[in-house]
């Protein structure tokens, strides 16, 4: 599975991600990108949700559900190295550059 | 959701999760859930979403805050020649390799990449 696909549906995801990644840029300092760096970072991110996600799905089969709950995630996390008090502290953080939600013109494709 | 206390290491997930029902991420929820999707994972649970996406971005702010300072590091040298100026900080595979590399990832430019 290449984050890189073909069609065009992963290519709007994509540039969303990559959007994102570049507030997210701008919100930690940084003024202007190189499009190589930015490129790296959006596949590091697509890779990063995608093994979360993973992650997550097999600690809650392995519990006996098919849903999973935040607790998964945050063994998922854990396992990752990840500080889960840290993460509190970031969502704290005041200045953040907010993306608008978008009308949903039509139902998702998947 | 008052204050700005670290949460005691009791209960931390139960008021995170109160917080996150009223956190909007960068990245919006459908994006996260496409990619959440991909992999099998039945992302319903709109805070399990959230947290996931808060999760990537702090990655990625971690990782770009080191470039940053890599940046500002490798700036200090040349800045005695146009003190004054407002300096305007470049995110290049420069800052970004040693920045990753303390992650334990090696990144190189692929030679056709221009």
């Amino acid at each position: 599975m290449t984050s890189t696909g073909n069609s065009s549906l992963c290519a709007a995801r994509r540039k969303a991600v990559s959007t994102c990644v570049a507030a997210l840029c701008c919100d930690v300092g940084f003024h202007e990108a190189d499009k190589i760096a930015l490129e790296t970072l959006t596949e590091m991110i697509q890779s990063y949700i995608t093994e979360l996600g993973r992650s997550a799905q097999t600690y809650c089969e392995l519990s006996g559900r098919t849903e999973p709950m935040l607790n998964d995630v945050a063994v998922s996390l854990i396992e990752m190295g990840t500080d889960l008090a840290a993460l509190t502290m970031h969502a704290k953080k005041s200045q953040r550059v907010l993306i608008q939600p978008q009308e949903q013109m039509r139902p998702p494709v998947t | 959701t008052n204050g700005s206390d670290v949460p005691p290491a009791g209960t931390p997930l139960a008021e995170f999760l109160q917080q996150l029902e009223d956190y909007t991420p960068t990245i919006p929820d459908t994006v996260t859930g496409y990619y959440l999707n991909r992999t099998g994972f039945d992302a319903s649970d709109p805070r399990v979403v959230r947290m996931i996406s808060l999760a990537a971005q702090k990655f990625i702010s971690d990782i770009a805050n080191d470039a940053l300072q890599h940046c500002k590091m490798r700036g200090s040298g040349q800045s005695s020649r146009k003190v004054g100026k407002d300096k305007r900080y470049t995110l290049t595979m420069e800052d970004l390799t040693p920045a990753l590399s303390e992650y334990g990832i090696n990144v190189k430019k692929p030679y056709y990449f221009t």
